[in-house]
């Protein structure tokens, strides 16, 4: 195993609709660099490998600084080729006029054994049998482990990955995305992960940095992110549905009352002053129905709220219903398709839900008031 | 028959080709990659050759190469009415075919093929040779053909610098036009017959290949078609 790694990035870049200003490190882990389309994260991939210069900062890993521009020290711009950066482009960019032997062998050319070393890597993807193909003769997710393994020919110690399997079908997507841990750990790489689906994230990633016109609105552990986004940008940017805003009534120790446009909510207790309006969330899943004819064992940790059923929609396994509330607002619920049979759930149907205590989430209402793990302190 | 004006074309030719190749690559890669102001200006006058009478051109061509130009002040070259000079009008006359085919099959090239290629360690010498040109390579072929084939049939602009000497500069049409005057049908018959063939067969190639008749090209990505907003969030 390599030792560990640091890759820290301190880049500002004007483009044509925002600037881009971000502040990042990343160290012997998968960050998964992520956002709407547009946000600059191929641009940041870009900067990093050296395919586009930023207009001033400072890109080291460990001691190599690969750029530096308007910072302390003498400017360096290390030409791409000098940098040992693995790249995994959004659409493969295979050579097609050379066969996945060929393409994997690319940077080996002045080798003696680049050949031999092209054919163990790709029969560690799996693809030693392809090796003769071409790239269009071979399915999407074979083209992307042909690039995957050209990436990592020249031994890189940085990989970056711009939507790498988007275009894939799920089967192929999980094997890869195993695949890439696999790799991670195994050769100690520091990589750099970008995509706009977030179940992509959650099954490659360590960390989550979101993007968001060219600035960074969070950094964190990705289940951290996701529990509790900085602010309404970033819950919105990770597809959190059922966001409100509700003013704080009560705040004590058992839990802080929140008045929702008439109807009051209890929330887990927090430091909050009352009489603020806070963006707050509850995530369909969090949003139990219940059974007329059953009590509610733990009724004190449930929010009761009564509505009309008026949209209703499945989708692979999971079922979502939109009811309308008595407070003019809809609230989604979503569950596996089986559940709740017993019940008559149709549109115009009054069903009672219950909004689970601890899943009601008030974000902190400063974007960044909290001190990220990774920023630019350490800069 | 006189085989000397065909022995002519074909070396006239043959050095046209090779300066079309190296002058129309070095070209056609500088206006398909690079954006710099005046270029419009650069790429008309390149053109302009295409669209002028041989005449006109053979009037600039005599201006450049003759008595007080540079070319024989400085460099002591006596080019007019020497075979030189035809080679010199034929390229002229060639160069915009070559550099407008060559230029947009290395425009069509997907400039994120050559990104990979710099991030696997290649200089800008290998990205040119490994990447570039053989993905290229049928429109570069196609254009230099073309060009060739133009240079080959080049009348107007060598008659204006090399002349009409038969035995020293007189090449295949400027030997069909002589051949008529003189009424040597049989001759001009024979010339032209030659000429028809060659020029037939470079357009017949050139034109298959600017198809994509393989499938290998098929998988050429253009930078348009790949990147598809449309699997994006």
């Amino acid at each position: 195993m390599k030792p560990l790694m640091r890759l820290r990035i301190d880049v500002e870049k004007q483009l044509a609709a925002f600037r881009l200003q971000v502040q990042l490190a990343v160290d012997t882990e998968i960050l998964v660099l992520f956002g709407p389309s547009g946000a600059g994260k191929t641009t940041l991939l870009n900067l990093v490998a050296g395919l586009a210069t930023p207009d001033a900062g400072e890109i080291a890993l460990d001691g190599t600084v690969f750029f530096r521009r308007h910072r302390p020290g003498p400017p360096v711009n290390l030409p791409a080729r000098k940098r040992r950066i693995g790249y995994v482009f959004q659409q493969y960019a295979l050579f097609p006029h050379l066969t996945a032997l060929e393409n994997v062998a690319y940077p080996l050319w002045r080798q003696r054994d680049g050949r031999a070393r092209a054919l163990a890597l790709l029969d560690r993807m799996r693809l030693a049998h392809l090796a003769d193909r071409y790239p269009h003769e071979l399915s999407g997710g074979q083209q992307q482990r042909v690039a995957i393994a050209r990436a990592l020919a020249a031994d890189p110690q940085i990989l970056l990955l711009d939507e790498p399997f988007t275009a894939l079908d799920t089967a192929v997507r999980e094997r890869l995305q195993r695949d890439l841990r696999a790799l991670q750990q195994e050769l100690g790489l520091v990589v750099l992960y970008v995509t706009h689906n977030l179940e992509d994230a959650f099954a490659v990633g360590d960390r989550l940095a979101v993007l968001r016109e060219g600035r960074l609105e969070q950094v964190g552990p990705l289940a951290e992110v996701y529990r509790r986004p900085a602010n309404q940008q970033v819950a919105g940017i990770l597809g959190i549905r059922n966001l409100f805003r509700a003013r704080v009534v009560a705040s004590t120790p058992e839990g802080v009352l929140l008045d929702w446009d008439g109807l009051l909510l209890t929330a887990p207790p927090q430091a909050v002053s009352v009489g603020q309006t806070l963006t707050t969330y509850i995530r369909p899943e969090e949003v139990k129905i219940l059974y007329p004819d059953r009590p509610l064992t733990t009724a004190v940790r449930y929010n009761e709220v009564t509505g009309t059923i008026v949209d209703d929609q499945i989708q692979a396994s999971l079922r979502t219903l939109r009811v309308a509330i008595a407070n003019g607002h809809e609230v989604e619920v979503r569950f596996p398709l089986h559940t709740y049979r017993p019940l008559a759930l149709h549109r115009g149907a009054q069903v009672r839900l219950a909004l689970r205590r601890e899943g009601i989430v008030l974000l902190s209402q400063l974007p960044t008031d909290r001190p990220s793990p990774n920023g630019p302190a350490e800069a | 028959m006189n085989w000397h004006p065909v022995l002519l074309s074909l070396q006239v030719t043959a050095v046209a080709a090779v300066v079309l190749l190296g002058l129309g690559l070095a070209l056609a890669l500088w206006l398909a990659r690079s954006r710099f102001p005046g270029q419009t200006l650069v790429e008309t006058l390149i053109m302009l050759p295409l669209v002028l009478p041989p005449s006109v051109v053979g009037y600039y061509l005599l201006v450049a190469l003759g008595r007080g130009s540079p070319v024989v002040e400085w460099l002591g070259w006596q080019l007019l009415f020497t075979w030189p000079a035809a080679a010199i009008a034929s390229t002229v006359v060639g160069l915009p075919l070559m550099v407008q085919v060559a230029r947009a099959a290395i425009a069509n090239v997907d400039p994120t093929l050559e990104n990979a290629a710099r991030t696997l360690g290649s200089s800008e010498l290998a990205v040119l040779w490994r990447v570039t040109l053989p993905l290229a390579r049928r429109g570069v072929l196609a254009g230099l053909l073309l060009s060739t084939t133009r240079a080959l049939g080049e009348f107007g602009a060598t008659l204006m610098v090399a002349g009409n000497i038969p035995g020293q500069t007189q090449t295949m049409p400027l030997a069909v036009y002589d051949a008529v005057q003189s009424r040597q049908y049989e001759l001009a018959n024979q010339l032209v017959l030659i000429m028809t063939v060659l020029a037939f067969l470079a357009l017949w190639w050139a034109r298959r290949l600017e198809q994509p008749a393989r499938p290998r090209a098929k998988a050429a990505p253009l930078p348009g078609a790949t990147a598809s907003p449309s699997n994006r969030l």
